[in-house]
């Protein structure tokens, strides 16, 4: 059966690397700037959102460099935020192109989670310049060896949005409402993770809520190798593969067994 | 080869009325035996088919009878309410072409994804990009966004990509000829010969000459069931004789 998953995988990874770069091509089509957009528009939204938060509101965390726990924080949770919202659409999207010919419908989530995903290695680019050169001598981040721990949180991110997705796409089907109901999700899910603030800052209790949030732990996992140069405490490591493959699956499960009633619901 | 085994289709016609918030506070306050029953639509029937290697069979019937959506299943694009469908070999569903290309997109750039779409394979489509182009006849505009091309060029563009293959299964709905006057000609052409090469086919028409031309056997199927199946002539005569008749 696993062969029989990774035949099929193999036949249609031309097709998904022709739906990449077919977004890829839409997306920056008749901008004099093109690609380059992909690494700068984070790096402006990086400024404008440090200029709001260290300068403005004045937001301070003791002994760290504030910039670098915004970024990496939010990186992610755009990748995630975005990622998500596309591949929740991408199959009723297409329902036009299921209509005429087979073709295996998780490719639609799944190319978006990685035309995103390619956008979302792009802006490591700007975050890694902030890394190395923002922060005085107190709280300046240097490069360290648990930095190839790294690609871990970011695997367990693209699994646990990738489940996610093939979830909100099934849903999405059967309900187009969560188009509405995801967009307040995401702006709660937004403020409820730690991005701008500490964890510490809240109520003790309500921490350990917190702390099964899964882009939490995803994100405290680079938090704690970047700023603190240590490897993830074990929770957090435990959390993060576990969510992730539970949700992965979960979503695999899911997709599978109602994709075939997708297209009565065009 | 194509086996189709007692293969029944049903349609939920409700499902529009099924999801919406009104429909369900109606729900709420109707007895349960007031309620409808859902209503079912059976497009196809128990139907049961084989195509043979190589053979070319012809599937006839009034409009509505169950044709589009037998080859739907065939291909692979529904899965049968009831009921098997086993393929053997590559299809090439010729129903509607052009399928997945984006007008934003260049014609190069879309003889790519359409044919991915269709499932070709990489070293496949770029051994065949020049016998693509030139059967188009659109070389000159290969860089050109297709939503600025006309829709003769396009339907031509989306022909020559479905064409180049040698299927191994071939699905039909009409002969396709598009174009001007000189590429109906060609494409008709391709296509008898892409019917007639020798491969397995299944072949949807109203033209009971080429069918009479083209096919081995025909079936001939009447509100989802099959009224009949056997040698092409007899079968295409009580068909022509029942819809006269009426």
């Amino acid at each position: 059966m696993l062969k029989n998953i990774y035949l099929n995988f193999k036949k249609y990874t031309f097709l998904m690397g022709q739906m990449v770069s077919r977004d890829f091509k839409v997306k920056y089509k008749r901008s004099v700037l093109g690609i380059i957009w992909s690494l700068l528009y984070p790096l402006l939204q990086m400024i404008v959102m440090a200029l709001i938060f260290s300068q403005m509101f004045r937001f301070k965390m003791e002994g760290v460099n504030y910039l670098v726990y915004l970024m990496t924080g939010l990186v992610m949770f755009n990748y995630f935020s975005e990622a998500s919202s596309s591949a929740m659409g991408s199959v009723c999207a297409n329902f036009n192109l299921m209509n005429k010919v087979y073709i295996p419908k998780y490719i639609f989530p799944l190319s978006k989670c990685l035309f995103v995903g390619i956008n979302f290695l792009l802006t490591l680019i700007p975050l890694l310049l902030i890394i190395l050169f923002s922060g005085d001598a107190t709280t300046h981040c240097t490069i360290n060896i648990y930095y190839l721990l790294l690609p871990i949180s970011y695997i367990c991110l693209f699994l646990f949005t990738v489940g996610l997705g093939f979830i909100l796409s099934t849903i999405s089907v059967f309900l187009r409402d969560i188009f509405y109901i995801y967009g307040i999700i995401m702006t709660m899910w937004q403020y409820f993770t730690p991005l701008f603030y500490d964890i510490s800052m809240i109520d003790p209790k309500l921490q350990i809520i917190f702390k099964f949030n899964p882009l939490y732990l995803y994100i405290d996992f680079t938090r704690q190798i970047i700023l603190y140069g240590h490897n993830p405490d074990l929770f957090t490591w435990l959390g993060c593969i576990i969510s992730s493959v539970l949700v992965f699956g979960f979503g695999c499960i899911l997709f599978k067994k109602k994709q075939d009633k997708f297209i009565y619901y065009a | 080869m194509i086996t189709v085994k007692n293969v029944t289709m049903k349609f939920n016609l409700g499902i529009e009325k099924d999801n919406t918030f009104k429909q369900i506070f109606i729900d709420i306050f109707t007895p349960k035996k007031k309620k409808k029953k859902k209503e079912y639509f059976s497009a196809l029937t128990d139907v049961s088919f084989e195509v043979k290697k190589g053979e070319v069979l012809g599937l006839i019937g009034s409009n509505g009878a169950g044709k589009s959506t037998l080859l739907k299943v065939v291909s692979g694009v529904m899965k049968p309410t009831e009921g098997t469908v086993e393929t053997r070999g590559a299809i090439s569903p010729m129903i509607e072409l052009g399928a997945g290309m984006d007008g934003e997109l260049t014609a190069r750039e879309n003889i790519f994804l359409n044919g991915a779409v269709m499932g070709y394979s990489k070293d496949f489509l770029e051994s065949k990009f020049d016998e693509i182009v030139e059967f188009s006849e659109l070389k000159d505009f290969l860089d050109v966004p297709v939503k600025n091309f006309s829709s003769g060029m396009t339907a031509k563009l989306a022909f020559s990509v479905a064409t180049i293959v040698d299927p191994e299964i071939l699905i039909v709905d009409e002969i396709l000829s598009v174009g001007d006057i000189k590429f109906q000609e060609k494409s008709k052409n391709k296509m008898l010969s892409m019917i007639k090469g020798g491969t397995t086919v299944l072949y949807v028409s109203h033209s009971l000459k080429s069918i009479e031309e083209l096919c081995d056997r025909v079936i001939w199927l009447e509100h989802g069931k099959v009224v009949e199946i056997g040698n092409t002539k007899e079968v295409c005569k009580h068909y022509y004789d029942a819809q006269m008749s009426n």
